[in-house]
């Protein structure tokens, strides 16, 4: 089984609170019962709970547009159901996922990516239709948007009108679902063009949203936000799609519709939909391994070790290309025309081979009835967000920040730079589906691909200018490198030297000094390579993996039990399982005052005991007691202690809003919307903002646990250990 | 004193049982005679032969043995072998009073404690050596305590075993630990000063200390303005620490060798003090912790709950009864009933 599907109780019940808070009850209780009975058919849904077939459908039909399901249907007469836990424990990553889109790509990108997160997946033709849509349908969209957000409460029990996000509930036909997205955009038709009415409804989602940290939940604030005016600062220098564009938040004309899609493909944030994406890591497998079997071995049965060893690197090997299946971006005519005609987007071509060659044309059949633009082939296709890319850039920014902690701000940046670099090429943090045989350990000796290596020059030319590269380095290794500067007092730059006006050639010796700090910690955030580039540099992400997980750990440990917890972990780590006097050795300190800690920690499921009998008799005076320190274990309790952690936070948070529903009800009405100060009490707006501190507070919190989940859990594949 | 007692053995086989009884005056005179030449070479001196005949006290050699023999049995003097030459050394006379008045059995166990020096002995190898019932060893022993003859430590290789060994002895390495510990267990305190001194030491070794206008460039960000430590590269070895701590004078009476300062470079590096940059060379590490924060789970109350295992979805311990987030977030958690 795979690692990601890994299961239990609590992060069932997580992935239900999540997709309950985001999809609305029905969906929620289709999950889990799914989630409690496992693999099901509709009839054992059905069996398991009191709806009847259709209200399940209904249910199931969200759940599968946004991948919260696996189905199989390898079994002709019937289809299996499964839950997808790993999507939908991602939804609590939304909100994420947007800020860091926006940092990388502009706010268009983002705010398409939040369109296509609501949708689940959409095809092209359907996004550019809900963008710009044909004035027909235009009315009956409006009508769709306004009872949408009244219906609060009320719709629990009643499917047809549950608030799920404008996913098509209300025609439930399943043989819909699959391809299409169309309703579910509808809703953001009006913030393009809003009429009157619906205004107000916008603006409480705007007010109320806006203190879910960085949209969270997300599918309404982005669309909201986007008809917020704002200065379009953060734009990625690398998105040559958004640069020459007037600054707005929206994206403006299919052609760019076409261009912010295409760019965000090659990125690796845009995946093709795949029908093997539904399929659950156990189905994979056995139709991976089915394929291969009629292959390798058609007219034969498997005999020997030899033969199953052959069997399972291909069946890793199939299932690896089917993932890169998905990744591949296919040609995009209207880039082609874009680029004929403007010849820009030249430079992105350049990494185009890393995520495959061309797929010469897509296959399906010309989409005529688009009524806006020009009809493309490439409308057809039908798109989602990519979460293992989404792992990647979360990655970046936290070792940055894990930089900037150690090293100081202006090398962080450095790394930021450099990872940023690294990015484009990688499509996962960690190979899922590694070859049974692991390739050859480091040596001295070791040959990376180009594409994972970064000169100091690369990163000279693409840090922002606006860093002081000085900052955070000794003046002696400065002086050496940059200007006629001497050190005064062993401190002090005589004359000052402008961190700005350095040559390009400075700049370069500059990074490679960061880059020497970088690799000089115990971290090792840098290896260096080969001198090309005046210096080039490799990263070992699994390493550094591994140790942020020791780091959060260690944290962990310090917060619980201070320095001594992690000075216990630390020496079993390097020595291995101890007996109390090695211990006390290695620790240098008394057995007295360590043995309360050990027992905590032994009790808090760190530390791991062994006991060994010297004797038959198995006396325990007589036997040999040791400790000892698994990282595995250590990661995996933190881990679902964290899961359980952000269960408990979404169940007070929903106690917390319980207490204040009447209130917020009232807020919530559309005329005190924009008039609280009219229409509250001074009181009312006390609790009110009471609320929002206490949300907020919650939420910031269940944010960053799930950037420790996102450490412990998704940057590195399970540890082996002997 | 250290150089020649390595080579010299305690002379076992000599005294057996009670001394003889009153030689002549004469002898006696001459004997204190010769106990007081002795007294005025440095302590802990070692005689051999050639220097107690060239005292001039003894007329002849045998006269010179006869006199030895007579402080000997007054245990005024100590017999020794070494290189296979007989030798001697001065016991002090409060010592010899103490040692006379010694009931046979203390005598016989002093001699053995006596024997092994600063390494001690362990109370069931004396039992062995001197089949004495456990209850006539531990009497004597406690005897011998009481008398401030011998002294009992607890090994550090072997943490339940009592060893035995002459008061005015240290005791060596191998039972008292390194001079990290003392009576058997680390000495907290001592520890504590010390990896304080080298914790010092290594951030003026290998940090600098930038002052706020290091590059005196005019920048508008405050951040790089803000005077703060950087690192140099040079980074202090086990062995350069140990001579940089020798040389302040700090430890006194004890000796640290390099191994012993490895070993605290190493437990500093487990508290966090401390990086191992390479094989040898250790720094210091420049991680702020100002704020209070450490990661997303301990930073909530769930993090640090003691009935976090015992929460569940509903029920008395739940998160909508919970005290911690009440305390937390300042509001009112559901009453239990």
């Amino acid at each position: 089984m795979s690692y990601k599907q890994l299961d239990s109780p609590i992060t069932a019940k997580l992935c239900n609170l999540l997709v309950e808070a985001e999809y609305g009850d029905l969906a929620s209780r289709v999950f889990s019962i799914l989630a409690r009975h496992g693999r099901q058919t509709l009839a054992g849904i059905v069996r398991a709970s009191y709806f009847n077939g259709r209200q399940i459908k209904l249910g199931l039909v969200v759940l599968v547009q946004q991948h919260l399901v696996f189905y199989s249907s390898t079994d002709q007469r019937v289809t299996y159901y499964e839950i997808n836990w790993h999507q939908a424990y991602a939804l609590v990553r939304i909100g994420k996922v947007l800020t860091l889109a926006e940092n990388r790509f502009g706010k268009k990108a983002s705010n398409l990516l939040s369109n296509l997160i609501t949708l689940g997946h959409a095809r092209i033709a359907d996004l550019k239709e809900a963008y710009f849509p044909s004035s027909a349908e235009k009315s009956a969209a409006d009508d769709h948007s306004d009872d949408d957000d009244d219906d609060d409460d009320a719709a629990d029990d009643n499917p047809d009108d549950s608030r799920v996000n404008g996913v098509n509930s209300s025609n439930g036909k399943i043989s819909d679902v699959q391809l299409n997205g169309t309703r579910g955009v509808e809703r953001r038709k009006s913030s393009s063009s809003p009429p009157e009415d619906a205004k107000p409804i916008l603006n409480l989602d705007n007010d109320l949203e806006a203190s879910y940290l960085n949209g969270y939940p997300p599918t309404n604030a982005s669309t909201t936000e986007s008809k917020v005016p704002q200065a379009n600062g953060a734009v990625d220098p690398t998105n040559s799609a958004n640069d020459d564009e007037p600054e707005n938040d929206w994206v403006q004309s299919t052609e760019e519709l076409y261009a912010t899609i295409y760019h965000l493909m090659r990125q690796g944030w845009i995946i093709k939909v795949d029908q093997m994406q539904y399929l659950s890591a156990g189905d994979l497998d056995a139709m991976a391994r089915k394929e291969i079997t009629a292959e390798e071995f058609p007219n034969r049965p498997l005999t020997g070790p030899k033969d199953k060893t052959r069997l399972e690197i291909a069946t890793v090997q199939r299932k690896r290309r089917y993932r890169e299946q998905w990744l591949q971006v296919p040609y995009f005519e209207s880039q082609s025309d874009k680029r004929k005609a403007a010849g820009v987007n030249e430079k992105a071509s350049k990494r185009l081979k890393i995520n495959g060659t061309y797929v010469s044309r897509s296959e399906s059949a010309h989409s005529v009835n688009s009524t806006n633009g020009t009809a493309y082939p490439e409308d057809d296709l039908v798109i989602r967000l990519n979460h293992e890319k989404v792992a990647v850039a979360m990655r970046t920014e936290q070792l940055t920040r894990l930089v900037q902690h150690r090293l100081g701000f202006s090398t962080a940046q450095v790394y930021r730079t450099l990872l940023g670099i690294l990015e484009v090429n990688l499509a996962r943090c960690y190979e899922e589906w590694p070859d049974p045989v692991p390739p050859p350990q480091d040596g001295i000796d070791v040959q990376v691909e180009p594409h994972f290596l970064v000169t100091a020059r690369d990163v000279a030319e693409k840090i922002d200018p606006a860093i002081d590269l000085l900052d955070g380095l000794d003046p002696k290794a400065i002086v050496k490198h940059v200007g006629n500067s001497k050190v005064v007092e062993d401190t002090r730059l005589d004359p000052p030297i402008n961190p700005f006006q350095i040559s390009r050639d400075e700049k370069t010796k500059i990074v490679d000094v960061h880059m020497q700090l970088l690799q000089s910690d115990p971290f090792r955030f840098v290896i260096w390579y080969s001198r090309a580039g005046y210096s080039q540099w490799r990263v070992d992400f699994e390493k550094i993996a591994k140790a942020t997980i020791e780091l959060e750990i260690e944290n962990t440990i310090t917060a619980r039990k201070g320095p001594l917890g992690v000075k216990l972990i630390r020496a079993l780590k390097k020595k291995g399982k101890l007996d109390e006097r090695q211990a006390c050795n290695t620790m240098m300190m008394s057995a007295h005052d360590i043995r309360g800690t050990i027992n905590d920690m032994v009790v808090q499921g760190f530390v791991q005991t062994q006991e060994i009998p010297r004797v038959d008799r198995r006396e325990a005076k007589l036997s040999i007691h040791l400790i000892w320190y698994d990282l595995q274990r250590a990661r995996e309790k933190l881990l679902y202690d964290t899961y359980k952690g952000m269960v408990r936070i979404m169940q007070r948070l929903a106690f917390e809003k319980e207490q204040v529903a009447s209130l917020l009800q009232k807020a919530e009405r559309t005329d005190v919307v924009g008039n609280e100060a009219k229409y509250l009490t001074k009181r009312e707006l006390d609790a009110l903002r009471k609320w929002k501190d206490v949300e907020n507070k919650l939420l910031l919190q269940l944010y960053r646990q799930d950037e420790l989940v996102a450490t412990l859990g998704d940057f590195l594949g399970p540890l082996v250990t002997i | 004193m250290a150089t020649p007692s390595t080579t010299v053995k305690v002379e076992g086989s000599a005294q057996p049982a009670a001394p003889a009884e009153s030689p002549a005056p004469l002898d006696q005179n001459r004997a204190d005679q010769l106990y007081n030449k002795c007294a005025e070479a440095p302590e802990g001196t070692i005689f051999y032969q050639r220097d107690l005949s060239s005292m001039h006290v003894a007329e002849t050699t045998s006269q010179l043995t006869q006199l030895l023999q007579e402080l000997v049995d007054r245990h005024l003097m100590k017999l020794m072998i070494s290189d296979n030459e007989p030798c001697w050394k001065l016991r002090s006379r409060d010592e010899a009073d103490k040692l006379r008045q010694l009931s046979p059995e203390e005598r016989i166990l002093y001699h053995h404690i006596d024997q092994e020096q600063n390494k001690g002995i362990w109370s069931k190898a004396l039992r062995a050596k001197t089949n004495l019932t456990a209850q006539a060893l531990s009497k004597c022993l406690k005897s011998l305590e009481a008398k401030n003859l011998v002294q009992s430590v607890m090994s550090v290789k072997f943490p339940n075993r009592k060893m035995y060994l002459l008061k005015h002895l240290q005791p060596s390495e191998e039972v008292a630990g390194g001079p990290w510990q003392s009576e058997g267990d680390f000495d907290a305190a001592l520890i504590d000063t010390i990896s304080r001194v080298v914790e010092s030491y290594m951030q003026k070794e290998t940090c600098l200390n930038l002052p706020m206008d290091w590059n005196q460039y005019p920048t508008s960000d405050r951040t790089s303005a803000i005077a703060r430590k950087k690192r140099i590269q040079n980074y202090p070895t086990a062995l350069s620490v140990r001579n940089a701590i020798m040389s302040m004078g700090i430890i006194k009476d004890k000796n640290i060798a390099e191994q012993d300062m490895e070993q605290l470079l190493e437990m500093m590096v487990l508290d966090g003090k401390l990086e191992k940059v390479s094989g040898t060379n250790y720094r210091t590490c420049i991680t702020s912790r100002e704020v209070e924060s450490y990661n997303g789970f301990v930073d909530a109350p769930c993090g640090n709950c003691p009935v976090f295992e015992l929460c569940g979805d509903e029920g008395e311990i739940s998160a909508r009864t919970c005290v911690y987030f009440g305390e937390w977030l300042q509001t009112e958690s559901e009453p239990v009933y």
